[in-house]
């Protein structure tokens, strides 16, 4: 029977932001974010770059403090105990050029206290999960783009963290190098470890996500699982290229029988509709030459990411905070 | 505390290893120094036939020897601190300041690296030119005494050196402004150390400003321990070690307090 101290630390969430505000002096940031994560699921952050996924996940790392409200781990303030539970892989590939796999998993796990010959078991351990056991006498310099994202990866996890925090972990990567972070990643919230995963990737959150949660100019706007966020969807989702459309032909499309969100971005119109087939050709028939492409697909977060935010997704590589 | 000191051990063992794979860095750090010797050396004291009381027999070469000790040290240390922005630029080192250990440790293990590269190969120069022919040093008080001195001395400026490393690391973002910067004044600096000339026979406001140079201090403590036959016209180990002792302490200690967490 547990005792009262395991209940306790089991119950504990392993990460709790309550009104958390953090803004850049150039105005980016994020502000009043309330989130808890508990433990075995993923939290994937989901918005475009520049809208404050990346403060969040600062705020949880404990490299910066919110200036307003909190962030507990394992419902601890953030200290030293907090940073010993968490595994943190930054957005961009942070290798040392001249230390060899092998070295860089000690380094890191000689960081978190680890030695001797259960440093040596990790290391090992980890390099073969990821696919890197052949490679780990290798310098880094000589590793490609996924693997040194796949390095990234374990040297957050020598230490079994219960909290895994990852910017933009599969970012560009082939999708072998993606699949064996996400199995990694996998395994340890089977083992019970809490994941917050920031991304853009609309497809790769409806995939791994059990929680999704919409970031849009520093503030958080809906939080669901995907399915339920994109469960008032209707089923197909239809891409226009349309440059001459109107207010008024889209104030007339959206009177029609089968079309639900009808959404503008520069030059495209993005449709959600029950059924494709019959919206298409009704579409030609009363537009003709004017809609000049059109593309259609199941809808999806994506979708439902523009219905909420009112905006596409944009991959604009501006500000990473 | 035996995480922190384990964790400072792992931060200085990478480091070290670092050197040792660089090895253009490695040879560069102690030809330079000793080809100033030969050729500054050799030239200045046949070719300008050098009469001050400080230079020993007009022997330039061995007057230099303690001044190129330093800037081995100097130009080290420097080059070491500089992978405080490597590792900041490429990531690593907010990779390594999310670990458990505060700031202050994870910069302590870096800058023990950067001291420890800087003390070796000053050291290692120090060996080679004893073994030039033609440099001779005095020893004036034993070569045991003398070495011990040498290698407190370089000890001393290496902290110092870390420590202003520190400082400007917080208040400069890159790499090529740090640079910048530590030429614009470091180089000032040493050659008004006393390293490649006297101070006491150049004008009074040059004069001044040497003294007014910590330097000044470690240069002239390497002097007193392995070149000179007498104390005179030295500063003096006293003075020296109050002065290069009480910076290196203090700038070491501030730079590392100043330490961000967030880089």
């Amino acid at each position: 029977m547990p005792n009262a101290e395991t209940e306790v630390a089991t119950a504990a969430l392993p990460a709790q932001l309550s009104g958390a505000t953090f803004w850049w002096q150039e105005g980016r940031g994020a502000g009043e974010i309330d989130l808890s994560v508990r433990a075995g699921e993923v939290v994937t952050l989901l918005g475009p770059n520049g809208a404050g996924k990346s403060t969040i996940l600062k705020m949880l790392s404990g490299e910066i403090e919110p200036q307003q409200g909190s962030v507990t781990i394992f419902d601890q303030p953030h200290g030293r105990e907090a940073r010993r539970r968490i595994g943190l892989v930054l957005q961009e590939p942070s290798t040392d050029d001249l230390m060899t796999l092998q070295e860089t998993l000690q380094l890191h796990g000689r960081l978190f206290g680890l030695r001797g010959s259960t440093l040596q078991r990790r290391c090992d351990e980890l390099l073969d999960s990821l696919g890197l056991g052949d490679r780990a006498g290798d310098r880094c310099e000589t590793l490609s783009g996924g693997l040194r994202r796949r390095l990234d990866i374990a040297r957050a996890l020598p230490h079994e963290p219960d909290l895994l925090l990852l910017d933009e972990p599969t970012l560009a990567l082939d999708p072998d190098s993606s699949a064996a972070i996400w199995e990694a990643l996998s395994e340890k919230v089977s083992a019970g470890a809490a994941v917050v995963v920031c991304s853009n990737d609309t497809a790769e959150a409806e995939a791994y996500a059990d929680r999704v949660v919409i970031v849009s100019d520093g503030r958080v706007v809906a939080e669901d699982s995907p399915s339920n966020l994109t469960d008032g969807l209707l089923h197909d989702a239809l891409e226009l290229d349309w440059p001459s459309a109107t207010g008024d032909d889209i104030a007339e499309l959206e009177r029609w029988h089968g079309v639900g969100t009808v959404l503008w971005t520069e030059d495209q119109l993005v449709l959600t509709v029950e059924n494709s087939s019959e919206t298409v050709p009704q579409l030609f028939q009363r537009y003709g030459s004017r809609i000049t492409g059109c593309r259609t697909r199941e809808s999806s977060l994506r979708d439902a990411w523009f219905q909420i935010v009112g905006r596409p997704l944009t991959d604009s590589r501006e500000d990473q905070r | 505390m035996i995480d922190a000191a384990y964790a400072s051990w792992a931060l200085l063992s990478r480091d070290l290893r670092a050197v040792a794979r660089s090895r253009s860095q490695l040879y560069s750090s102690l030809l330079f120094p000793l080809m100033l010797l030969a050729l500054l050396g050799t030239g200045v004291s046949s070719g300008l036939a050098p009469t001050s009381p400080r230079i020993l027999d007009g022997d330039y070469t061995s007057y230099l020897a303690p001044g190129m000790i330093a800037m081995t040290a100097l130009f080290s240390s420097t080059f070491s601190s500089a992978g405080f922005y490597r590792d900041r630029e490429s990531g690593l080192l907010r990779a390594m300041l999310a670990s458990p250990h505060s700031a202050q440790t994870i910069l302590f293990g870096k800058a023990l690296g950067a001291i420890l590269i800087g003390t070796i190969q000053a050291l290692a120069v120090l060996v080679l030119a004893v073994m030039i022919p033609g440099i001779d040093l005095a020893w004036q008080f034993g070569w045991l005494g003398g070495v011990a001195t040498v290698v407190v001395t370089i000890l001393a400026l290496n902290f110092m050196l870390s420590g202003l490393s520190l400082l400007l690391a917080v208040r400069i973002k890159t790499m090529q402004g740090f640079h910048l910067i530590m030429n614009l004044v470091l180089f000032p600096l040493f050659f008004l150390s006393g390293a490649f000339f006297p101070l006491d026979q150049v004008p009074t406001w040059l004069e001044a400003i040497g003294y007014m140079n910590p330097l000044t201090y470690a240069v002239d403590l390497l002097h007193y321990a392995s070149y000179a036959n007498s104390s005179n016209g030295l500063i003096g180990p006293l003075i020296d070690g109050l002065v290069l002792g009480g910076l290196a302490v203090l700038l070491f200690a501030v730079g590392l307090r100043r330490a961000p967490r967030a880089v």
